[in-house]
């Protein structure tokens, strides 16, 4: 796993436009926190975060006013179009610390039930686990061509790497292969009520048994 | 069959105006693709229901289809030929307001190139420019 190393500045945390001005310019906020120390605001360039993203990187190596320091992505928030980071939370960790991360479960191989007649059921598109900061797996790959109908593939079974461990229930399922379920075509309901019910009918009713007398 | 709240507090509503952009609602949260709205508008219950229907029937009940909006705003509306006046209308269809950045539909549980063309059929059923996203990677 590759560690991301680049600049980073403190900030003055500021307003929505002092936000805008900083991202305006090319840059991206961001908040530290974590090891019961007190909260700082840094400013990160948004490009090297878009790469990091792309490359589904957690790890950081943060140059803060010449000290290099590690931190973990713990959270993106996005613009309103889910386009452009608009705001990062880093944590501060130790390179030899075990931390909790989601990574992305990547199925392999075409299940042997899809032939006869069943369809894949994807339950866990991303795993909880928890793993040494250094050896953060990019990927789970899960072979999937033997899956029979009624087939499952449960956390428990799955091959996760040296030191790495699976924060969800053993038992848990990750996919399974299930027979395809006939279209249930569903007829409009004679008399079917064409409003929802009003709750506050009673209201409504002595509204109505009002409104004549008004002129 | 066109979905409508169960329940209401009240039967008609104000119009209200649909400004800015959508603060909940804009990320891909159940399924690995998204269909987003690029503008704001009024998606109507049947809007709803016929998106479902191409997408279902495109995807020949592959993967999952999850719908993200709700029509829970009530729309009135006066008969033909009538005068003026004399009250508010009759509510006459039920809509989701949808602002730039809401996540329509997700599927998920098929590959990227049948969620596109399930996407484009439903495109073609809203009342609003949508585009396809993809789920971000959690962390």
């Amino acid at each position: 796993m590759e560690i991301a190393k680049f600049k980073a500045a403190k900030r003055v945390p500021g307003g929505q436009h002092a936000n805008q001005r900083l991202r305006q310019s090319g840059e991206l906020p961001a908040v530290i926190y974590g090891h019961k120390e007190a909260p700082e605001h840094v400013s990160l360039p948004l490009r090297e975060i878009e790469k990091c993203l792309a490359q589904a990187q957690h790890v950081l190596e943060l140059d803060i006013d010449g000290a290099a320091k590690t931190f973990l992505l713990k959270d993106v928030q996005y613009d309103h179009l889910y386009r452009t980071p608009i705001h990062v939370d880093l944590m501060r960790v130790d390179r030899n610390e075990r931390v909790h991360v989601k990574v992305p479960v990547h199925l392999i191989g075409t299940p042997k039930g899809l032939a006869g007649g069943g369809e894949l059921l994807t339950l866990m598109t991303e795993l909880d686990v928890e793993a040494p900061l250094l050896a953060i797996p990019d990927e789970i790959r899960v072979q999937i061509g033997d899956l029979e109908i009624n087939g499952h593939v449960y956390v428990k079974e799955l091959t996760l790497p040296e030191g790495v461990t699976a924060l969800a229930s053993p038992d848990d399922a990750v996919c399974l292969v299930r027979t395809k379920k006939a279209a249930v075509e569903v007829a409009p309901v004679e008399g079917a009520v064409a409003e929802p019910e009003v709750i506050a009918k009673g209201k409504v009713e002595d509204g109505d048994a009002a409104a004549p007398e008004k002129k | 069959m066109a979905t409508m709240p169960k329940r209401v507090k009240y039967r008609k509503q104000q119009k209200g105006r649909l400004r800015g952009n959508a603060t909940s609602g804009n990320y891909v949260s159940y399924g690995e693709y998204g269909l987003q709205a690029l503008e704001a508008g009024r998606v109507t219950a049947k809007h709803i229901e016929a998106g479902r229907v191409a997408a279902q029937h495109f995807l020949q009940r592959e993967g999952r289809v999850f719908i993200r909006i709700f029509p829970h705003k009530s729309v009135s509306a006066k008969p033909l030929e009538v005068r003026m006046g004399t009250g508010k209308g009759e509510p006459a269809y039920w809509t989701a307001e949808v602002r730039p950045g809401t996540i329509m539909y997700e599927i998920g549980g098929v590959s990227a190139e049948l969620a596109k063309s399930a996407f484009a059929r439903i495109a073609n059923k809203m009342p609003v420019r949508a585009r396809m996203v993809m789920r971000k990677p959690s962390l």
